[in-house]
């Protein structure tokens, strides 16, 4: 099998996962307080718009034929309409997908760009200081929550040493007039990066801290196999063992630990854009949920399990890239 | 191990002990420094929040003195927002009767700090146990008879698992209820995939055990199968797994509490007291210090715990 | 045939672990030579240390197992070495060849190895041609491109059908015997003079075993490259071997020239051994097992370490740890461990037999000492 044909074979298990989560919101739905017709349009909708939806939707048809034309609606794209902002879900949600994507992009790529050596010298000198040092650091990063990271950095750096913003990000493409203090795109730029350390360091933590410590772990038990024994007999560099022979091998198990930690960094992000006051789609569902606002509550529920399952499609195609013996047939 | 004398009949053989012994694993366990340091904290921990359980008046009664004011009322001429012993700040200098401070509304905030444990133990045990039991139950019957049941079960965790947990748990509170019993409920969902993937996973690997094929052969019932053989031998990474999830289910819950989710006010809890910490962060920087603290030190301890018994309990596999 | 010099030469060597139950003594004492294009056989029950001794010659013991005492010398160059340190204690001898120079010179140039479990030991996410093609690099400094050429030589040569073809597959695409094989061409690809190989076929079935034997021998008279051959199973060593070291707990128990070890063993652990192979051309009514188990090397019994399952202890057994002397009739050396020998002169005689008690199955037994 190839790895084309893998991945289409992977894409089309993702279907029925996206359904449930479809299934799931629905659920929820009706749940909520309040008539569907509320739910989905919100108090002030009009004749015309109830009508229309009476159609989409099927309010007054029975459960099954109502899934089944929520379902539909969901493909069309058609998530309700957001009583607050007086705008379709969908659009609410794409205005502030890029931010929330940016803030995991840059804490993911903090998470591994710290975590993988980390996690390798802690491999490589076992029991030595460095190796003590990254342990202990890794437990408190998996036992501290984010926001409360957050939080402490905001008091250090944002209140008493004033050096970094606390307040919203900076998004690289905001016109220049809109930034304090910017005269070009590279002064916004600058802002961007500004505003995005703190937040990417709260919420990146527990993401490095799990992944160094299961680059540690896969790392030894790689280096501990018969191949990089045999390596080792031939002659071969420690160095080149670990970075060629023993790396591939064993960053199999850290790529699934990555594609567990995105849920996470999903729940995560919520929790850091609420501590940061930063528009993304986190902060989306707190307010959502303050306002009352159900159609956004779910379009933001079903939208976040569909970035979950991108996720993890992406991880899995990652790791079949790494190791050959997943596409095999045979075995 | 111990084995009694064995009758014939294959349904009442002897209860053999898991394979992993409890006295044995938790002898094996002292001897982990880092394990007993997590123990006692662990105890110390739950100390805390049982403490926590004793009826508040009736505490109140015994204790009143200047010394500790009631967590859960502030009393006339309380100061709020004390700074902890030896600072001082706009609201006044810090004193020994209260040692880290006072919150917003004068209550001390060391015992607010310890009745907080209380939701967080509650919580946590409450979900990780539901967790578990559920989990357990469908992960060993999706592992053990495989087939469609099997893909039916797996399906639905998959799509359980799917959704990023705190936003389910949000989501779900939404739409049922903001207190502490759904927030219950919603972490007790979450938790139940976690479990059942685990089992399975385990049921897998010891269902084509030679001594399962055997007892089928001699003809023992599935379920009995299931609680005699198959569970107490997948019992080392569930023990492990059930430790950590504690902790982990702690966070949740804070970060739950954090954003309004959870037990409402005035019963405390860690994350709602960063919460309202958040909002006085230049007056009263330390007050968004002590919940976090606390909150890192026992799902650090569970963590370690958890630790502590997988490198006691797997290690057999690596001997 | 033999030269004055052995190729190898292993004196004395001793390797333990230090683990939290104690001191593991897996190698305890071990004398053996190699000479040019012989088969040498390490035979030995699991655990008698023979893995260990094979790692401790290309110094490839990791914590916390330690090389601790002995001398072994490849064409004179000592690769362990000894001497007295200030306290009195052993240390490593400064004749001793560096990490860098076993790496660079030894392993893999000089002496090569072949593992058990080829599935294990081959790197499953590169492919069978690129680890190959590496090997070969790295030991006989070729630049890429005609390393290339030569592992598909090789592996033309181990008998690997389209080796053009199989270089771009991975390990997992290959049965049991083809990546046997595979290991078989990177240890001759180097072109060592010697080869140290660990139950190669074990992991095999029989038929397959048989081929890969036979082009292990093909090989051998080709390029005259020496073997230790690394094996539990008696049959193997009839086949290949031209001399035998049998171990027993870390500790040689009898030396011989193969048809001597055979036909005129010396040694009871070596004859038990020899008794308890079913053989096709006689019917018995029982087999023969060894009694007892291999006691673990922590905790070795006193005097001579076979000596509460062998069927010859006497009390003079239990007190004396005999190494192994020639005790041969011939001109041709065969040592064995064993003080019924009279040249050992122990008063084996007059000494009284060890009778067993029963153990539970209601056998008889020799008595088995607890020590310290």
């Amino acid at each position: 099998m190839s790895h084309l044909q893998y991945s289409v074979k992977r894409l089309l298990q993702a279907i029925p996962v996206l359904l449930g989560i479809t299934s799931i919101t629905f659920l929820l739905i009706n749940a909520m307080p309040g008539s569907p017709v509320e739910v989905m349009l919100g108090p002030t909708a009009t004749e015309e718009m109830i009508e229309s939806a009476r159609v989409r939707y099927g309010f007054d048809q029975p459960l099954h034929i109502r899934y089944v034309k929520y379902i539909i609606a969901v493909l069309g794209g058609d998530l309700g309409r957001s009583i607050h902002y007086g705008v379709p879900v969908t659009t609410k949600i794409l205005e502030r997908l890029p931010v929330t994507l940016l803030l995991l992009v840059s804490s993911f790529t903090f998470a591994i760009s710290v975590a993988i050596p980390l996690g390798i010298a802690s491999a490589r000198r076992r029991n030595q200081p460095i190796d003590h040092a990254s342990r202990v650091v890794s437990l408190i990063g998996v036992s501290t929550p984010n926001f409360w990271i957050g939080l402490v950095l905001i008091i250090v750096f944002g209140y008493y040493l004033q050096i970094l913003p606390s307040n919203g990000l900076v998004m690289p493409f905001t016109p220049i007039s809109e930034v304090s203090g910017a005269d070009s795109r590279l002064d916004v730029l600058v802002e961007t990066l500004r505003s995005l350390i703190m937040p990417t360091i709260a919420l990146g933590t527990l993401q490095m801290a799990a992944i160094s410590r299961i680059e540690r772990s896969s790392m030894l038990e790689v280096l501990g196999r018969d191949y990089i024994k045999l390596a080792r007999a031939f002659g071969v560099k420690e160095s080149v063992i670990s970075r060629k022979h023993a790396f591939r091998n064993a960053q199999l198990p850290v790529v699934t630990i990555i594609g567990l930690q995105l849920t996470s960094a999903l729940g995560g992000a919520v929790l850091t854009e609420t501590v940061f006051n930063i528009n993304g789609m986190g902060r989306l569902i707190i307010q959502a949920i303050r306002t009352q606002d159900y159609a956004l509550i779910m379009g933001t529920t079903l939208f976040f399990g569909f970035m979950f399952v991108v996720g993890t499609l992406l991880t899995d195609l990652t790791y079949a890239y790494l190791d050959p013996r997943v596409t095999y047939d045979g075995e | 191990m111990s084995t009694e004398s064995a009758d014939t009949d294959p349904e009442s053989e002897p209860e053999y002990e898991a394979r992993v012994g409890g006295l044995h694993a938790l002898s094996r366990l002292l001897d982990d420094t880092t394990a007993k340091i997590s123990l006692v904290l662990i105890a110390i921990i739950s100390a805390m929040a049982l403490f926590a359980f004793i009826d508040a008046e009736f505490l109140d009664y015994q204790l009143a003195s200047t010394y500790l004011y009631h967590p859960l009322r502030a009393e006339g001429g309380a100061q709020p927002l004390l700074p902890p012993v030896g600072l001082s700040n706009e609201f006044g200098t810090g004193v020994w009767a209260h040692p880290i401070g006072t919150d917003t509304r004068g209550r001390d905030l060391a015992v607010r700090i310890l009745y907080g444990s209380r939701i967080a133990i509650q919580i946590a045990l409450v979900s990780t146990t539901i967790g578990v039991v559920v989990g357990t139950i469908v992960g060993a019957v999706a592992g053990y008879y495989g087939g469609w049941v099997d893909d039916v079960l797996m399906r639905f965790v998959e799509i359980l698992y799917s959704i990023p947990f705190l936003v389910l748990v949000i989501a779900f509170m939404a739409a049922f209820g903001r207190n502490l019993t759904y927030a219950m409920i919603g972490v007790s969902i979450i938790s139940v995939p976690i479990f059942g993937r685990l089992i399975r996973s385990e049921v897998l690997s010891i269902r084509e055990e030679t001594y399962v094929e055997a007892a089928q052969a001699a003809g023992v019932k599935d379920r009995n199968i299931l609680r005699r053989h198959i569970i107490p031998n997948s019992f080392a990474p569930v023990v492990v797994q059930t430790t950590l999830q504690m902790g982990t289910n702690i966070l949740i819950v804070a970060g739950l509490s954090f954003l309004g989710f959870g037990a409402q006010p005035p019963t405390p809890s860690w994350g709602q007291m960063l919460s309202i910490a958040r909002n006085y962060m230049l007056p009263a920087p330390w007050f968004s210090v002590w919940p976090g603290v606390a909150i890192l030190v026992t799902v650090m301890a569970f963590n370690i715990l958890g630790d502590g018994l997988r490198d006691t309990l797997d290690p057999r596999l690596n001997e | 045939m033999t030269t004055d010099t052995p190729l190898l030469r292993v004196e004395n060597l001793q390797t333990q672990f230090n683990t939290a139950e104690g001191t593991v003594r897996a190698v305890d004492g071990i004398s053996f030579e190699v000479h040019e294009g012989e088969t040498v056989g390490l035979v030995g029950e699991s655990g008698a240390g023979k893995s260990v001794a094979i790692s401790s010659v290309l110094r490839l013991v990791e914590s916390p197992g330690e090389i601790v005492g002995g001398e072994v010398q490849f064409r004179g160059e000592s690769l362990i070495s000894f001497e007295e340190g200030p306290n009195g204690e052993p240390r490593p001898a400064p004749e001793m060849l560096s990490d860098k120079e076993m790496r660079e010179r030894i392993r893999g140039r000089e002496i090569a190895t072949i593992f058990q479990d080829p599935m294990e030991s081959l790197n499953p996410v590169f492919t069978v041609g690129g680890q190959l093609q590496e090997f070969i690099e790295i030991n006989r400094d070729l630049p890429p491109k005609d390393a290339r050429d030569v592992a598909i030589e090789t592996l033309r040569e181990v008998d690997i059908p389209k080796p053009e073809d199989r270089f771009g597959d991975y390990p997992h695409e290959f049965s049991g015997g083809m990546r046997q094989r595979v290991l078989i061409a990177m240890a001759m690809a180097c072109q060592p003079s010697l080869i140290l190989a660990d139950e190669p076929t074990t992991a095999l079935d029989v038929t397959v075993e048989g081929e890969i034997l036979n082009l292990v021998s093909t090989l051998q008279e080709e390029y005259g490259t020496s073997l230790v051959w690394v094996t539990h199973d008696l049959a193997v060593v009839a086949d290949i071997c031209d001399r035998v070291n049998v171990m027993y707990l870390g500790q040689i128990a009898e030396q011989a020239e193969v048809n001597e070890l055979f036909y005129n063993t010396k040694h009871p652990y070596t004859q038990a051994l020899l008794n308890s192979v079913p053989r096709p051309d006689k019917t018995v009514e029982s087999l023969n097992p060894i009694k007892g188990v291999m006691p673990e090397a922590i905790n070795p019994p006193s005097g001579c370490r076979f000596h509460p399952r062998c069927p010859d202890a006497r009390e003079i057994c239990r007190e004396i740890n005999p190494d192994p002397r020639d005790v041969s009739e011939t001109s041709v050396v065969h040592n064995a461990a064993c003080v019924k020998h009279d040249v050992f002169d122990v008063g084996y005689n007059a000494s009284t037999p060890i009778q067993g008690a029963e153990d539970e199955f209601g056998e008889d037994l020799q008595v088995t000492e607890e020590t310290q």
